[in-house]
């Protein structure tokens, strides 16, 4: 398998500050994965994602030691515009992402491939063909302020994934929506992981992250802490120690284990609570 | 926008025209040709069906300037030939014909702009100087500053309604009411500014630097008249100069 | 540090432009609506002179002008007084003038000098004194008093800009105060107002 995200002794700090946000970070992700990362507020996800797309230290200043290889290339022989690309990036907050020249949302998913000199009729190909794929072509002709947030946010992936990178970095895209919101994000996530995009999503939404990520990074105060298969890290005590919340179910679970139930296994999905006590409960009967 | 010949016109060969005014006003002696302007102008605006538009705006942004610039002249031109006087007030020939001669020209260089605009998208505009070499990164700051703008005015109404329930006060004397302009006007600057980070990673997310040229779905196309009438323009503006300095 | 052209135009720079002019433009607007004897239009200007620098300034103060103009073309030879306006602000905040209050209203009255003497020949020779605002009733005053019209326009500018430009810099010397650090870095002058480096 190829190597699409390789950091190596990563550590990094803002000008402005004494404190390293990132501590001697690395790992090592494959094409096609899709990786959560979790962790409380100021843990450096943020900052992490920023280094991955080349923010650091192309746009933030600062210092920063060890390698960033992206797709078997140094992120210091990147040039900041080159990597709009390669890696996608779309972030929190779906009112600040916006074009801000662009008066509806056709022009505005057109934008970036504007920009990467597409010519003109393959520009309006790729645009429909997003539109249909994120189901907002109902909101082609909207102006993209007249939006609301859910809509914007729909608008502002939909406008990276036109671009087709092979990286989408995203980062609490889901942090100020509804559930509804919420689910038509990761329907598109789930989307993208189908077409083979390698995939870095910092979600604090734990229930969907067992749902839809293959692997999880753990970050704490500026260190990564753990990171493995989704299942395996969060059956780890270890992570109990991070107080990161757990997925609902696993929640449950590992209270009634704690009570004495015995578990076959630690469910990290709803439908999975049934079965894992289910054998244990035949095993009561018997 | 309705198929109307003038409005299709490229947006330059429409300010070529402004600027053809400009020069032939400054060229052209005496008050009468630049007075004559203005009523052509009208009939251009009639034309593009832009007439209500330009009228009113013509009359916000003129009527006080002109009416000012030829009281002003009138009075304090200084000259010989005294028409009236009233103590210290006098009126000249002199000022009388300076006063037409500004008045004339403001009245013709102001209208031909403000037709321009009420002719022409800015977005246009823009377009149509962006394909004459000015800079993506110009082209950008002044599209996203005719956003912006509605935007803040809407905020900046917001946090003054916020202001107020907190028991700011926007009425009553000079110093209650100029305590009221930080508070509101801070915090929105202050926003703004921050979210200058996010828009340039939302714009750098968009490849706006990437090192090529950009193409654009927006086309401006050039039809006949936009070729012949920037050398019209021209011709007119050479003959006149000629008129002006040589016969 | 050395500072040429090029450096003052970082895409960071770029943004504030809409911004100043938003500011400007809505400064304005509110100086109305609370009835202020001043205008309070070039608070953007004079802000992103003060942490962005005097050509980013410059393109403000122009943008602001062309932006007006498309409503009221009177605005439009007053663009040259706002790009003024801009890179004085910006090469004062260079030389330190932003970072204390007494130094702050120098620099206000020092703007003041630049907006009036590029702004009165423009009156003057583009509308022969008097251009239907406040400091025409003061010009007319003045000229019916005796004075030379250039004198008068000088005087009477002067005095509509004073309190005008005065109040401006003090509000943008409150609000750089208030930006925090982790802005400023980013800002090209921004290096000038960071409390880090002062408490050092």
């Amino acid at each position: 398998m190829t190597i699409m995200i390789d950091l190596k002794n990563v550590s990094y700090r803002y000008p402005v500050s004494d404190d390293f946000v990132l501590k001697n970070i690395s790992f090592s992700i494959e094409k096609g994965k899709f990786s959560a990362i979790v962790g409380n507020n100021g843990s450096g996800k943020t900052t992490l994602c920023n280094t991955i797309r080349g923010f650091v230290p192309h746009f933030y200043k600062g210092d920063l030691d060890g390698e960033v290889i992206i797709d078997q290339t140094k992120m210091a022989d990147y040039q900041l515009g080159q990597l709009g690309e390669k890696v996608g990036y779309v972030f929190q907050n779906p009112f600040i992402q916006v074009s801000g020249v662009k008066d509806n949302v056709f022009e505005e998913v057109a934008y970036g491939l504007e920009n990467l000199g597409v010519p003109v009729e393959e520009i309006k190909i790729r645009v429909e063909e997003v539109l249909k794929l994120v189901k907002i072509e109902h909101l082609r002709d909207k102006n993209p302020f007249e939006l609301s947030g859910g809509q914007r946010q729909r608008v502002a992936l939909a406008s990276i994934i036109v671009m087709d990178p092979e990286i989408l970095v995203i980062d609490e895209p889901t942090s100020q929506l509804d559930p509804i919101g919420t689910e038509q994000i990761f329907d598109i996530i789930r989307l993208m992981k189908e077409r083979g995009k390698t995939i870095i999503l910092v979600e604090h939404k734990m229930d969907l992250i067992a749902e839809y990520a293959d692997d999880l990074l753990v970050m704490h105060e500026g260190e990564l802490v753990m990171q493995g298969p989704v299942r395996e890290v969060f059956a780890d005590p270890e992570f109990e120690k991070y107080q990161i919340q757990y997925p609902h179910v696993t929640e449950i679970a590992l209270q009634l284990q704690k009570l004495g139930t015995a578990l076959s296994f630690i469910p990290i999905r709803d439908e999975e609570l049934a079965k894992a006590l289910n054998r244990t409960g035949v095993a009561i009967h018997d | 926008m309705k198929q109307n010949f003038l409005l299709q016109l490229h947006p330059l060969t429409k300010f070529y025209f402004s600027l053809f005014i400009l020069v032939a006003v400054l060229i052209v002696p005496g008050y009468i040709f630049s007075f004559a302007v203005f009523p052509i102008l009208v009939l251009i605006a009639i034309l593009a069906g832009v007439t209500k538009e330009f009228l009113s705006i013509v009359l916000k942004a003129l009527l006080s300037v002109l009416v000012i610039v030829f009281i002003m002249q009138m009075f304090f031109y200084p000259g010989d030939e005294v028409l009236w006087k009233a103590g210290i007030f006098s009126i000249t020939q002199e000022g009388l014909d300076y006063g037409l001669l500004l008045t004339s020209r403001i009245l013709a260089i102001g209208a031909v702009f403000i037709l321009f605009f009420r002719m022409t998208e800015v977005r246009d505009f823009v377009k149509s100087l962006e394909d004459k070499g000015l800079p993506p990164m110009g082209a950008y700051v002044v599209l996203s500053t005719l956003q912006i703008i509605p935007e803040m005015r809407r905020q900046a109404n917001t946090i003054m309604e916020a202001q107020k329930t907190r028991g700011v006060e926007t009425e009553g004397s000079l110093f209650v009411r100029a305590k009221a302009f930080i508070p509101t006007l801070t915090p929105l600057i202050l926003s703004s500014i921050a979210s200058t980070e996010e828009r340039a990673i939302t714009l750098e997310s968009r490849a706006f630097s990437a090192p090529v040229k950009k193409t654009s779905l927006h086309q401006l196309t050039k039809n006949s008249a936009d070729r012949i009438l920037p050398i019209v323009y021209v011709v007119i503006l050479v003959g006149l100069l000629v008129w002006r300095f040589f016969l | 540090m050395k500072r040429n052209f090029k450096d003052d135009f970082n895409m960071m720079a770029m943004l504030l432009i809409p911004i100043a002019v938003a500011v400007n433009l809505v400064g304005f607007q509110l100086a109305n609506v609370l009835r202020l004897p001043i205008f309070l239009d070039t608070i953007g200007t004079i802000l992103v002179g003060v942490i962005a620098g005097p050509w980013v300034a410059l393109l403000a103060g122009l943008i602001t002008n062309l932006i007006n103009a498309i409503f009221n073309p009177v605005y439009l030879p007053y663009a040259l007084t706002s790009m003024a306006i801009g890179v004085g602000a910006g090469l004062l905040s260079k030389y330190g003038f932003f970072k204390k209050i007494p130094k702050t209203i120098v620099s206000g009255i020092i703007i003041t000098f630049i907006a009036v003497i590029v702004s009165a020949p423009i009156t003057v020779l583009v509308f022969g004194g008097a251009t239907g605002n406040t400091s025409s009733l003061i010009t007319a005053t003045f000229l019916a008093s005796g004075q030379q019209l250039w004198s008068a326009v000088f005087s009477s500018t002067f005095i509509t800009e004073i309190a005008d430009k005065v109040v401006s810099v003090l509000i943008v010397y409150f609000i750089v105060q208030k930006m925090s650090d982790r802005y400023l870095s980013k800002m090209n002058y921004g290096y000038l107002y960071m409390k880090r480096n002062n408490k050092k």
